[in-house]
């Protein structure tokens, strides 16, 4: 019975990280693999407040939380920035239609 | 004397970290007082808010003024050395220290003491070359405000003593070095390369955060240390190990996780791909092994591991660029067979307890740092100087600007550059041949010590590992050695012919790292200071 809620959270991460794993596979919109790895971001943080809770340490595994929410919203910005710039250069958010560059 | 190590350790790291907004905020000063003395109009208005990127169509008149942002961010990282020789100092008079911002635990040991010195030492001499190379285009300020950040959280990183603080560090680098990558943003090419890069490394670090917090539920602790002393072998812990070898690997470019490399490298600005693969990479690697190390006891095999993907790097990484046709590229692909070799050689001091393993691969990371940063650099010189002349083909995708855009600089172009630019081709193929492993340069003693340590070991399959990746490093001259040859022995081409000269800003680093090339390649023992605390502060935090 102790472990219901933890089980619970467990669910929730397990099925987070698949809906980012799917959309970062089959998703071509730029925004939207932006969006996708929000998702999976938003697994590892509640994989990180189950872990300090099943630790003992829930004050930690919330610290380390509400630090991956910042950082990871940096990386979100700089995302949409370039978003925005291919939008402009190349008309499309398309990442099929960016890549260019192969061998 | 106990108390200066952290002070000056921390100024080590706080001063660029300080400094990156005061730079910003100059620059952007200088930007906006430019706009609003100079020639009226609308568009200078727009360009004083930040938000316009360069037109594309009419001739914007640039400021000729000084760039305030480069030379505070020189002073900035010469400012760095200060406290960088204090740590120094103290680090071979006391050894390693261990200090803290309340609970935030960095450790200053060998290992930080390398990678400080790479990052530092490339950021300076990049932040130099970097000049005439991206001025004229938009928003140099912000150029050199991320590579004076970028240079402070990698020193952070290197001195990281809990494992998510190691995440922060490189979340912040990456993002420093995702803007980079993206520079020339007015390039469809170059933003290709830095959403890959963007997407590759973020999905990457969501692997490491899972390991962080699977570690955090088996021993309740983030402190590397700590970790090394309560781990013991569980599936979850395993589990962990592999997703911060995934994670880390994005970054650290492991074989199947290397895509976004070459594209980052060949269409980053030179300054920073020699950045990229002199320190960022390594930064990955570092990374990889640091966390890896807290996970030691868990299994033995982590040594083998990291044997099996240098071999499998140095495989792969040759055989792509010997069909390569642009000179970054080519490059980028080196970088990957160099990984390896630093990979194979840590990996056999780990598997095997050889200390002159992980010193072997220390030294290479050194060494490769040096010579890969010097080719770069030579390259971004040559784009610098055959610049105007690619515009023609590249029609209306821009004004003739200064600025050395990420175009393509294929092999050919280069043919006979030798006499219209005698130093930057001799720095270029030192690099190469150094790179290639030819004996009287740097590349050849880091990677004999690799070997040495391999069949140390006396067990065949290393042998045999050992005797392929030599083969290797002959294969290797089999792409280097037509580069030397078309810089040399071509008649010059009319692109070279026309070529502008190249500024002495440009140069001098290049004069530095080459000479650094040749004293290392000469007397090894001049770096053994540097190499053998790292090669045992790695080994032994692996316990051997």
């Amino acid at each position: 019975m102790n472990l219901a809620p933890l089980n619970v959270a467990l669910v929730g991460v397990l099925g987070l990280l698949g809906i980012g794993m799917y959309g970062l596979l089959m998703t071509r919109n730029l925004i939207k693999t932006v969006i996708v790895l929000q998702i999976l971001v938003k697994a590892a943080v509640l994989a990180l407040v189950m872990a300090g809770s099943a630790a003992g340490q829930i004050h930690l595994g919330q610290s380390l939380a509400l630090t991956v929410i910042v950082a990871d919203t940096i990386v979100a910005v700089v995302g949409l920035a370039l978003a925005i710039q291919v939008r402009r250069r190349c008309g499309t958010l398309d990442v099929q239609a960016l890549a260019t560059l192969r061998r | 004397m106990n108390e200066l190590t952290p002070l000056a350790a921390f100024w080590l790291i706080a001063i660029p970290l300080i400094s990156t907004p005061l730079i910003y905020l100059a620059g952007r000063l200088q930007v906006s007082l430019a706009a609003g003395t100079g020639m009226g109009g609308g568009r200078k208005l727009v360009t004083a808010n930040g938000q316009v990127v360069v037109a594309t169509t009419s001739a914007t008149p640039r400021t000729p003024a000084p760039d305030v942002a480069r030379w505070l961010g020189l002073m900035a990282l010469a400012a760095t050395w200060a406290p960088f020789i204090g740590a120094t100092r103290d680090l071979i008079a006391n050894g390693p220290a261990k200090f803290g911002l309340e609970s935030i635990a960095l450790r200053f040991d060998g290992l930080s003491l390398l990678l400080a010195l790479l990052a530092l030492g490339l950021g300076t001499l990049v932040m130099l070359f970097s000049g005439q190379g991206v001025s004229g285009a938009a928003g140099t300020e912000k150029y050199y405000t991320l590579l004076v950040a970028m240079v402070g959280l990698m020193i952070g990183l290197a001195c990281a003593g809990d494992i998510f603080n190691l995440w922060i560090w490189f979340e912040g680098m990456a993002v420093a070095s995702y803007l980079l990558v993206g520079f020339h943003h007015e390039e469809p090419a170059a933003l290709e390369a830095s959403v890959k890069y963007l997407v590759q490394s973020a999905a990457g670090s969501v692997l490491v955060l899972l390991s962080i917090a699977l570690i955090l539920a088996q021993t309740g602790t983030l402190n590397l240390e700590e970790i090394r002393n309560t781990a013991h072998t569980t599936p979850g812990l395993l589990a962990a190990g592999a997703l911060l070898m995934m994670g880390f690997g994005v970054k650290g470019a492991l074989v199947p996780l290397h895509t976004w490399l070459p594209d980052a490298h060949a269409q980053a600005p030179s300054g920073i791909s020699a950045m990229l693969s002199g320190v960022v990479v390594m930064a990955g690697i570092i990374a990889i092994l640091r966390s890896l190390a807290a996970l030691a006891g868990v299994t033995p095999s982590w040594g083998s591991l990291l044997i099996g993907f240098g071999v499998l790097n140095i495989a792969f990484g040759n055989l792509m660029a010997l069909r390569q046709t642009q000179v970054k590229r080519l490059l980028a692909y080196s970088t990957l067979s160099h990984i390896g070799y630093i990979l194979l050689g840590v990996g056999i001091g780990v598997a095997y307890g050889q200390p002159a393993g992980t010193q072997g691969g220390l030294f290479h990371m050194l060494t490769h740092g040096v010579m890969k940063g010097l080719a770069f650099l030579a390259a971004g010189a040559f784009l610098y100087g055959l610049q105007p002349l690619f515009e023609s083909d590249r029609g209306k995708l821009t004004q003739r600007s200064d600025a050395a855009h990420a175009s393509p600089l294929l092999i050919s172009d280069l043919a006979g550059a030798a006499q219209r630019y005698p130093l930057v081709a001799f720095t270029l193929s030192l690099a190469l041949l150094g790179l290639g492993g030819l004996p009287p340069l740097a590349g050849f003693m880091s990677k004999w010590q690799i070997f040495v340590a391999g069949f140390a070991t006396q067990n065949p399959v290393v042998g045999g590992l050992v005797i392929f990746a030599a083969l290797n490093s002959v294969l290797s001259l089999a792409y280097y050695m037509p580069l030397v040859n078309m810089l040399y022995r071509q008649a010059p081409s009319k692109l070279v012919e026309h070529g502008r000269a190249i500024p002495l800003t440009m140069l001098l680093p290049l004069g530095l790292l080459a000479v650094t090339i040749v004293a290392i390649g000469i007397w090894p023992g001049l770096v053994y200071w540097l190499i053998e605390p790292a090669g045992r502060v790695l080994l032994a935090s692996f316990g051997g």
